[in-house]
């Protein structure tokens, strides 16, 4: 048990009634012990009914538990009780993307997005909602609301554009190069091994964290925005640098490639995924 | 500052064309060990956030299976933050956007010796 939940169960144990028990679900969630987050929100709800967040938290356990029904249904008592809840709208959005609703994905996300602006994970998920519909529809030649066949079509265009997106920047060359969202997911590229492995999520997952330092170290240095990272190993040189929505680029090449031309070839892909992004508003 | 062992390393780095601050710093705790930095830096500051972005950066590089980290620069709108590690010490270099960066990375990599 981590100290920051025993710290938070002792306060909810004196104080059966306090309002810690969202910030206790939240942190059993986190730490993926999500039985008994369960435990904690529905307690917390028997003694707060009405309250807008306990049920957010209920729902979001849900979603996690793979109960996406069950999550929707809660949410959707969230906007009940607070109809502009930008978690809500946001989760409901994701469920409905799931269950491959994208016209009503795309309401519910787009209501989220206008309530909160700063979001960038909801600014990429719309922005693939977008895609996604406008693909369907190219796909049902503009005959209706696209049904299973043309949104399967959407999704293998997508998932090529995302894969081919740099590979005529990036050539035959000794590189490789990632565009990675504002959670280190890959949203475009390739990261692939000399034996052939694609390790694209785990190089992504593992190098998000030295974006987050960065953008740390010039805000407290006041240095205004980042540009780039660039830094060199024993194996490879690896530059990252910042697009739209809290995305980020990241170019890997071999030691033999100068240092000057993994800059421009960064440059390059920076511009190619921020174009790609934009094509969608 | 003191005469001590980077004395030499850090006059060096300090004369390059826009340098603003040069320091040895601990990587794991982010403490300065020596400096030589202009009037205005804060070089504990510098020191923290250098140090604590180059240890992300070795521990992530070897998470992603991209070995040892050498030199490491940070590019922002205002000024650069260059950094090389070797044995637990962080040579940190502070530059305005002027600076010419590519001779600073062959000065520290050529002072990468001193931090041994």
């Amino acid at each position: 048990m981590s100290e920051e939940i025993r710290r938070l169960s002792e306060e909810l144990a004196r104080d059966p009634s306090s309002l810690v028990f969202l910030q206790l679900g939240e942190a059993l969630r986190r730490a993926g012990q999500l039985d008994l987050g369960l435990k904690v929100a529905h307690r917390g709800l028997e003694r707060h009914a009405h309250n807008a967040d306990a049920h957010d938290l209920l729902a979001r356990i849900r979603v996690d538990r793979g109960e996406l029904q069950d999550a929707f249904d809660e949410w959707d008592m969230v906007l009940r009780l607070a109809p502009n809840h930008v978690g809500a709208c946001k989760g409901m959005g994701y469920v409905l993307f799931k269950q491959g609703k994208l016209p009503e994905a795309e309401s519910h996300l787009s209501t989220a997005a206008t309530h909160d602006r700063d979001d960038a994970s909801i600014a990429t998920a719309l922005r693939m909602v977008r895609r996604l519909l406008r693909y369907a529809h190219v796909a049902s030649n503009g005959n209706g609301t696209p049904g299973h066949a043309e949104l399967l079509a959407a999704q293998r265009r997508v998932e090529e554009e995302a894969r081919l997106l740099f590979a005529d920047i990036l050539g035959d060359g000794e590189h490789t190069a990632l565009l990675l969202n504002s959670d280190g997911l890959v949203a475009a590229g390739l990261y692939v091994t000399a034996d052939g492995e694609d390790v694209s999520q785990e190089v992504g997952a593992a190098l998000t964290g030295v974006r987050d330092e960065a953008v740390r170290a010039v805000r407290h240095l006041d240095l205004g925005a980042w540009k780039a990272v660039m830094y060199e190993t024993d194996l490879a040189i690896v530059a990252l640098a910042p697009a739209i929505d809290e995305s980020m680029v990241l170019v890997a090449a071999g030691r033999s490639v100068p240092l000057g031309f993994v800059r421009r070839v960064l440059e390059r892909c920076v511009q190619r995924a921020t174009a790609w992004l934009e094509e969608v508003a | 500052m003191s005469a001590s062992q980077f004395e030499g390393v850090l006059s060096l780095l300090i004369r390059q064309r826009g340098v603003l601050g040069c320091l040895v710093v601990g990587e794991a705790d982010g403490i300065v060990v020596d400096s030589n930095v202009q009037v205005g830096v804060q070089s504990n500051v510098v020191a923290a956030l250098a140090a604590a972005l180059y240890r992300k950066a070795r521990l992530c590089s070897a998470a992603a299976g991209l070995s040892t980290v050498g030199f490491l620069q940070l590019e922002a709108e205002r000024g650069h933050i260059c950094a090389i590690g070797r044995d637990g010490l962080v040579l940190v270099t502070l530059a305005e956007p002027r600076a010419h960066i590519g001779r600073i990375r062959g000065a520290m990599l050529e002072s990468l010796g001193a931090l041994a």
